[in-house]
């Protein structure tokens, strides 16, 4: 894994990322945007599960205006995340935090596509009386929390040695 | 007054110096300003795309902003408190940065933004509340304020390759020390040996 990270750090690819100083902190930003575009959606709909907000709105209008950007921000942040990856992957691959968040990363994805497809047709058709079961909300917790953990992480490959100790891949 | 003074006292202060010397301080009080400033900027782009009339156009305005302004409000003032902290630790440093003191100018801008739709081009919100639109000025508060607050954001990012780092763990810090992660992940207690080497200050 190391020499396969090593390698591409020295692809023409990455070294021209490298390069332009400008577009590792663009890429950074763009992807902290997204998280704030992600979060808030996953936070909204999760909400809304709980029935804590937009009680005015039937679960599918909810989930109608903040699916979208939920998806279209994972898409964003994983080519961003990627241009990253490409442009260190040395730092990534011997993170702790990295390899936690893509696994963490891939059960909130995973789980995002398995709720999508558990709604029931009348829950999609607009049924505002539709109550979640308890399960289904403690789920929704749990992807809140799940989400805070990724951004949590993504934070801390900065701080490997810092935040693992000897269980830091790069120690 | 001594601006300068002052910044030293708060590079000096009992927090900075904590910043500086557990180990753990600086990454996790910066994870918590980064999922901060997500809910920041979440929950304000869906009140300005409320304000264009991009989604949520179905809902009144004051509806979708009252619900969301007590996150924005409690988010913020967490940033702020964390990004206080970060502050505190390298003091000198930030201050002397150009793009910190952008960002600052930039929050304030926000504030100024925010303040003039409140109490000026806004005023008239009931006139417009279930409007699909808002009317210009409160399109343009809107479209400023996502303007702004991703600037923000980037000259935050920008912060972080421009400032350096004057200090980090030193070479003498024994890693079998700092234990094994989860179990102490949370403990702030001290891990470094005192006299953890003092941020270069003054220029």
């Amino acid at each position: 894994m190391i020499e396969f990270a090593e390698w591409l750090q020295a692809t023409p690819f990455s070294e021209a990322i490298q390069a332009a100083g400008w577009l590792v902190p663009l890429l950074q930003s763009i992807h902290i945007l997204m998280i704030g575009v992600v979060f808030v959606s996953i936070l909204t709909i999760a909400l809304r599960v709980l029935e804590l907000v937009r009680m005015d709105q039937g679960f599918a209008d909810v989930w109608r205006r903040f699916a979208p950007w939920m998806w279209t921000g994972i898409v964003v942040m994983t080519l961003t995340g990627a241009l990253l990856v490409a442009a260190e992957p040395v730092r990534e691959f011997t993170s702790t935090s990295f390899w936690i968040k893509m696994l963490l990363l891939a059960v909130g994805i995973a789980s995002a596509i398995v709720f999508r497809r558990s709604l029931a047709p009348m829950v999609l058709a607009g049924d505002t009386a539709h109550e979640f079961s308890p399960g289904i909300k403690i789920g929704a917790i749990a992807t809140v929390v799940l989400w805070l953990a990724i951004i949590f992480l993504g934070r801390a490959i900065a701080y490997d040695v810092e935040i693992w100790g000897v269980l830091s891949l790069s120690s | 007054m001594d601006l300068t003074g002052l910044v030293q006292d708060i590079e000096a202060s009992v927090v900075g110096e904590w910043m500086r010397t557990t180990v753990r301080a600086v990454p996790i009080v910066e994870a918590i300003h980064v999922m901060a400033i997500a809910v920041v900027f979440g929950t304000i782009l869906v009140v300005d795309l409320r304000l264009l009339g991009v989604r949520d156009t179905k809902r009144p305005y004051t509806q979708v902003s009252r619900e969301l302004l007590v996150w924005t409000w409690a988010a913020f003032v967490v940033a702020a408190v964390t990004g206080a902290m970060m502050f505190a630790a390298n003091a000198m440093t930030y201050y002397q940065n150009t793009p910190f003191r952008l960002k600052l100018l930039a929050i304030a801008a926000a504030g100024l933004n925010m303040l003039v739709f409140h109490f000026v081009t806004g005023r008239n919100v009931d006139e417009w509340d279930t409007e699909r639109t808002a009317p210009a000025g409160g399109r343009v508060a809107g479209a400023l304020s996502i303007l702004i607050w991703t600037t923000v954001i980037v000259l935050g990012r920008w912060i972080g390759f421009t400032k350096g780092y004057d200090f980090s763990i030193p070479e003498e810090v024994d890693l079998d020390a700092l234990g094994s992660g989860i179990d102490v992940l949370l403990d702030f207690g001290d891990a470094l040996p005192s006299g953890a080497p003092p941020s270069d200050a003054a220029p």
